[in-house]
């Protein structure tokens, strides 16, 4: 196998699927976003939102803080740190992939 | 061919949601008007009383309300308006070097507007000032472009600007009553902006009932 296409296949999995793709570059560029704007933006429903936000969490992307903003449930999410280290260097992988493909 | 663009494309979408209510062209315009009154409080309050001085401490109150308020203002505005509607985001803060620039920006404005005014006999040769200032805020306005694309909204704003100032100068006025006609046209002109933005956007976005509202 090409060595190009075989950096390809070394891509974070979790990162790499649209969906959490979607999530982690909205979330990579503020400090905090809540559920609402999360569902507008990458126009997933709720529950596929949740579930793609459960997965993220549970691999230490993304913090989500549940609390409550008068009667209304609010859930604020947050890239960590790995989580932006995992977006960089998926990016960094995709674009050395083009660079050398194209 | 490159990702990058459609990365930044995401992101650039979510810096634009700032400005998708239109309440910070309010409260911008607000601080033009507020500036409007001050330039021409000077004109007509009587030289010899304390009214002027009193005018001053105003403007170090507007000065201060634009370098320091807005952005909290705004966010007041935002917390009751926008976050329960569209959703809540925290952006990263304003790095100190931006903050100076702002100050720097803020000050050298208020400071050259000031020093025009205050210029005796060269002011009257000065006509064009209104003319001058359209054209440096139509120039800022210019320079959001790139970075908050599809916001077109603010070109129009950049003409009004151009106008405006081309305009106040062409009545050759005093330019002390110029430079405020320009300002309260200026910022009349963001209120009506953002007081659309802010009609289109609340009939696009009713408020939410706490059964549709963020049910993770």
């Amino acid at each position: 196998m090409n060595a190009n296409l075989r950096n390809l296949t070394d891509v974070d999995r979790l990162i790499h699927e649209p969906a959490r793709l979607l999530i982690a570059t909205i979330l990579s560029g503020v400090v905090s976003a809540d559920f609402v704007f999360l569902q507008r933006e990458t126009g997933l429903t709720k529950g596929n939102l949740s579930a793609h936000l459960s997965k993220l969490e549970e691999a230490g992307y993304v913090k989500i803080e549940k609390t409550f903003k008068g009667k209304l449930p609010l859930t604020v999410c947050k890239l960590t740190a790995i989580g932006q280290k995992a977006l960089a260097k998926y990016r960094q992988q995709l674009q050395d992939f083009m660079n050398k493909t194209s | 061919m490159s990702m990058e663009p459609d990365f930044r494309e995401i992101q650039q979408r979510v810096r634009r949601y700032w400005f998708k209510d239109g309440l910070g062209e309010m409260v911008v315009g607000g601080l033009f008007i507020l500036l409007a009154a001050y330039v021409a409080g000077h004109q007509w309050l009587p030289v010899d009383s304390k009214a002027p001085l009193y005018l001053d401490g105003g403007l170090v109150l507007i000065l201060l309300l634009g370098i320091f308020l807005t952005t909290k203002l705004i966010n007041i505005f935002k917390q009751h308006i926008t976050y329960p509607r569209t959703g809540y985001v925290e952006y990263y803060p304003t790095k100190k070097e931006k903050f100076l620039a702002k100050i720097f920006i803020f000050a050298s404005f208020a400071g050259f507007v000031i020093l025009i005014m205050g210029v005796g006999e060269w002011v009257g040769t000065f006509r064009w000032l209104p003319g001058f200032l359209g054209a440096l805020i139509a120039l800022a306005l210019m320079a959001i472009r790139p970075r908050v694309v599809e916001l077109n909204r603010f070109y129009r704003l950049a003409g009004v600007a151009l106008l405006a100032g081309i305009g106040a100068s062409l009545l050759n006025w005093l330019p002390q009553y110029s430079v405020s006609l320009f300002f309260a046209l200026f910022g009349c002109a963001m209120l009506v902006t953002g007081a659309l933005t802010l009609r289109k956007y609340l009939r696009e976005n009713p408020l939410p009932t706490t059964e549709t509202a963020d049910e993770r």
